[in-house]
């Protein structure tokens, strides 16, 4: 019990929330190109970007908020790459994400050695950290609760107060229906004279946008510093969290809530002394598990076909009656 | 006059889809328009929607000569179309689908009560019953075409067409939709109901016109008109083919159908109890308006399509128990309805599409491996035998005229040696010489023996060709008539289901 209550507590539910932030924000990004109909294996590279530049743009403008800013450009770069290709140019998208992916990962790495001379990670050189936001009065109010709402950087409460903005924009507005419309059924929207083209361009943009945040967020609000591959596969986990959620805000919330979960308690186990290497594993083993048992019920249609058309082969073979001969 | 269509006429390449058609559609009336398939029913209405621009010809609408450039300007003047096909966002409730493209906001916010609410009231005042808040993705398709008519309404049509609409319906959602469209017409608007069945356009329409092959027939009061005069109108009774002489060989029994049914893609029964059997040498026609029952009796008897009860043996297997392929080789070809989809592959080579099939079997294939040469020669000499008019056996099938696409189908499917064929409209959409050319065709495979199993809604081509027409209605076998002496006016009364009674046991 007592391991338990150390493991346990509000400390591990605040890591939780800050480890979720940066996770949520690309799932949310992605949540725009996966309503669009565009399966965005990107995200990792848009974040990674995101985390280099910002970096960069801190130490050259001292001002965090600026390198957020640069990040964020970055990210939409990026984006702005991926949907012209994709969309305009109609290239696959897996093929132009992962190289999209490719390029972010091996242009940091060159930038950090032609820049900095480094390999590795850059740590000091000035960057800047994003300020951790005190609420008034919270510490009086909630006493040790206080950690749960109050000292986070801005980027996390944006990446929380975005999951009802974007039930507010899918439900409500319309450039957010035309967005699911286009996703889902493009004939309908093509019938109506809504541009799939365009559509799918603002759903890229709005994707990097937040994408790019969250990487400003690993570099500059999580720890100040940047390492190679610091996305380490949190892209590839929120395209694993949009398949099942089918980028739905409030899925995709819970979906990076339990992988930020299991990223927070891993690193808690971490001071407990067990091999890091095998600590490091749980968040992904947690949240794939977790996805799959959710999507067993629903497993894709063609696994269901395949089943029953391998079930009518083994019965027509025998030459027996198919199972679905009533007389009327 | 809501309506008015003079000299339309439409080509596409060589072929006439519409040939200087004259409508005219008064308002408040139901004007059903009626033909076989291809006969450029669903292409007039699209010409008159702004879908397709007319070669030649001109437009009314509401006295109006209208230039019909795009859809947009078909809505502005009043025009409202339901297609066959449903273009609707599953996730989406009904109101919104409804309102998509036109959405009612408030501060910047789509207003989802006032949708509703409106979408309430419309269904209410014209029998739509729908429930506007429910996921469209949850309702059967009858709903959905009634989400597909609302929208036509919101954006204020006066004047409604339909293509096809009870095609997807039971036959209750029918009932209903007739009730609506006379709430339509009660209400002062124009309804142009495009169909296949007789039926229904002699309950609902006020006019028919009657198309075929591209050319209006006539347009008269349905209160004028029979059932059978109708059916006559629709599949024409001018007889373009002399009857085929013929020995009499008729051989043993190769097929043998035993109570078979089967159901449509909407799971209602679409073939009821056919018994009937095919003999070696003989020419069995199978006649009916389309669409009632014989495609899905083909995909039965093919293997693409389940029987829900009885049986069909080939030569002792029970074909409603195997797979295509198995089915075919059990001896039957099949030349399907729907060339295009069934019967080749457009872009592979005339070689490659007279090889599908037995691309396992030598000479074609050793140890795995295509010889490309045998098959070469083997299509180099089909193209001369079976007189495809064609570059050489590398040219890709697209490039023939369609009736040179069906001559590749026949080639193959008549040489791989099958004692059964089952040959389906093998003429549709073909010219006449071609026409010829696959009949005496047909004829000759009949010579060598084979049992055929032909079915057509050409009643000229059953007539040339068969031994013995059955005919079908609403998936019975109607009964039976020689073809000796072909009584066209029998026959067409039996298309139309007026013969009081089907016959129990039509066949030995």
């Amino acid at each position: 019990m007592e391991i338990l209550d150390k493991l346990i507590n509000i400390a591990l539910i605040a890591a939780t929330l800050r480890t979720t932030a940066p996770i949520l924000l690309v799932a949310l990004g992605g949540s725009f190109t996966t309503k669009a109909g565009i399966f965005n294996i990107g995200l990792e590279g848009q974040m990674l970007a995101g985390a280099f530049f910002a970096v960069l743009g801190s130490i050259w403008t001292g001002s965090a908020f600026a390198g957020v800013a640069c990040g964020v450009a970055a990210a939409l770069a990026f984006a702005l790459a991926f949907a012209v290709l994709v969309v305009t140019f109609r290239a696959n998208e897996v093929v132009v994400g992962l190289a999209l992916n490719i390029l972010a990962g091996g242009m940091t790495i060159s930038l950090m050695k032609a820049i900095f001379g480094t390999r590795g990670s850059i740590v000091g050189h000035g960057i800047v950290g994003l300020p951790k936001v005190q609420i008034p009065g919270a510490q009086a109010l909630l006493g040790s609760w206080a950690p749960l709402v109050s000292g986070f950087t801005p980027i996390v409460y944006v990446a929380f107060i975005a999951v009802p903005l974007l039930v507010l924009f899918y439900n409500r507005t319309r450039l957010g229906l035309y967005i699911r419309v286009v996703g889902e059924k493009p004939e309908a929207a093509e019938a109506l004279g809504i541009s799939i083209t365009r559509v799918r361009y603002i759903a890229s943009l709005l994707c990097g946008l937040l994408a790019g945040l969250a990487g400003a967020h690993l570099s500059l609000g999580y720890i100040t510093m940047f390492t190679e591959n610091m996305s380490s596969g949190r892209g590839f986990m929120a395209v694993a969290i949009l398949i099942f959620s089918n980028g739905d805000p409030l899925k995709v919330l819970a979906g990076c809530l339990l992988f930020g979960f299991a990223d927070a308690f891993s690193l808690r186990l971490q001071t407990f002394g067990f091999p890091s290497y095998l600590v490091l594993t749980v968040p992904y083993v947690v949240a794939l598990t977790a996805l799959f048992a959710l999507s067993y019920r629903a497993r894709p249609k063609i696994i269901k076909e395949t089943l029953a058309s391998m079930q009518k082969l083994l019965s027509t073979d025998r030459n027996s009656v198919p199972a679905d001969k009533n007389p009327q | 006059m809501a309506v008015e269509l003079t000299g339309i006429t439409k080509r596409f390449g060589a072929f006439t889809a519409n040939d200087g058609i004259e409508l005219a559609v008064r308002r408040g009336e139901i004007h059903a328009i009626i033909g076989e398939n291809g006969a450029g029913k669903t292409t007039l209405m699209n010409i008159l929607f702004g879908l397709l621009q007319p070669d030649e010809g001109s437009i009314r609408l509401n006295g109006e000569a209208t230039v019909v450039a795009d859809p947009a300007v078909a809505i502005k003047a009043g025009l409202g179309m339901v297609h066959q096909h449903f273009k609707l966002v599953p996730s989406l409730s009904v109101a919104d689908n409804v309102f998509l493209g036109m959405e009612i906001r408030r501060h910047g916010l789509i207003d989802h009560a006032a949708q509703v609410a409106r979408t309430h009231e419309l269904s209410k005042r014209f029998g739509l019953h729908v429930d506007p808040t429910e996921r469209v993705g949850l309702l059967s398709v009858g709903i959905e075409q009634r989400i597909e008519i609302l929208k036509v309404l919101v954006r204020g049509a006066r004047t409604i067409i339909l293509d096809e609409p009870t095609a997807v319906l039971t036959p209750q959602e029918s009932r209903e939709l007739f009730q609506t469209l006379r709430s339509f017409v009660a209400e002062g608007m124009t309804v142009i109901f495009i169909s296949h069945h007789l039926e229904e356009v002699m309950e609902v329409s006020d006019t028919v016109t009657v198309l075929r092959n591209g050319r209006k027939v006539a347009t008269r009061p349905t209160s004028e008109l029979s059932k059978d005069e109708l059916v006559r109108m629709m599949v024409g009774r001018e007889v373009s083919f002399d009857r085929r002489p013929r020995a009499a060989l008729h051989g043993d029994v190769v097929l043998d159908v035993k109570d078979l049914w089967a159901r449509d893609d909407r799971r209602l029964p679409a073939v009821r109890g056919a018994s009937f059997s095919v003999r070696a040498g003989e020419v069995v026609g199978i006649a009916g308006v389309a669409g009632n029952g014989q495609t899905e009796l083909a995909e039965v008897l093919s293997g693409l399509r389940p029987a829900s009860h009885g049986e069909a043996w080939l030569k002792g297997r029970d074909l409603t128990t195997l797979t295509p392929a198995a089915i075919r080789e059990a001896g039957f070809a099949h030349v399907p309805g729907d060339r295009m989809v069934r019967g080749v592959d457009r872009n592979a080579s005339i070689a490659a599409n007279t090889l599908m099939g037995r691309q396992h079997r030598a000479p074609w294939s050793r140890s795995g491996v295509l010889d490309w040469k045998a098959i070469a020669g083997n299509a180099g000499a089909l193209i001369k035998s079976f007189d495809i008019r064609a570059q050489g056996a590398a040219d890709p099938v697209k490039r023939l005229s369609g009736g040179n696409i069906q001559k590749v189908v026949l080639a193959r499917e008549f040489t791989n040696g099958a004692d059964f064929l089952l040959i389906d409209q093998p003429t549709r959409g073909v010219d006449i010489g071609a026409q010829e050319a696959i009949h005496s065709e047909i004829m000759r495979q009949r010579a060598a023996g084979r049992a055929i199993l032909l079915i057509s809604v050409q009643l000229d081509e059953l007539a040339a060709l068969a031994d013995r027409i059955l005919v079908m209605f609403n998936g019975r076998i109607m009964g039976e008539v020689s073809g000796d002496n072909a009584d066209e006016d029998r026959i067409g009364m039996m298309m139309a289901g007026v013969l009081p009674e089907p016959v129990a046991e039509p066949l030995s």
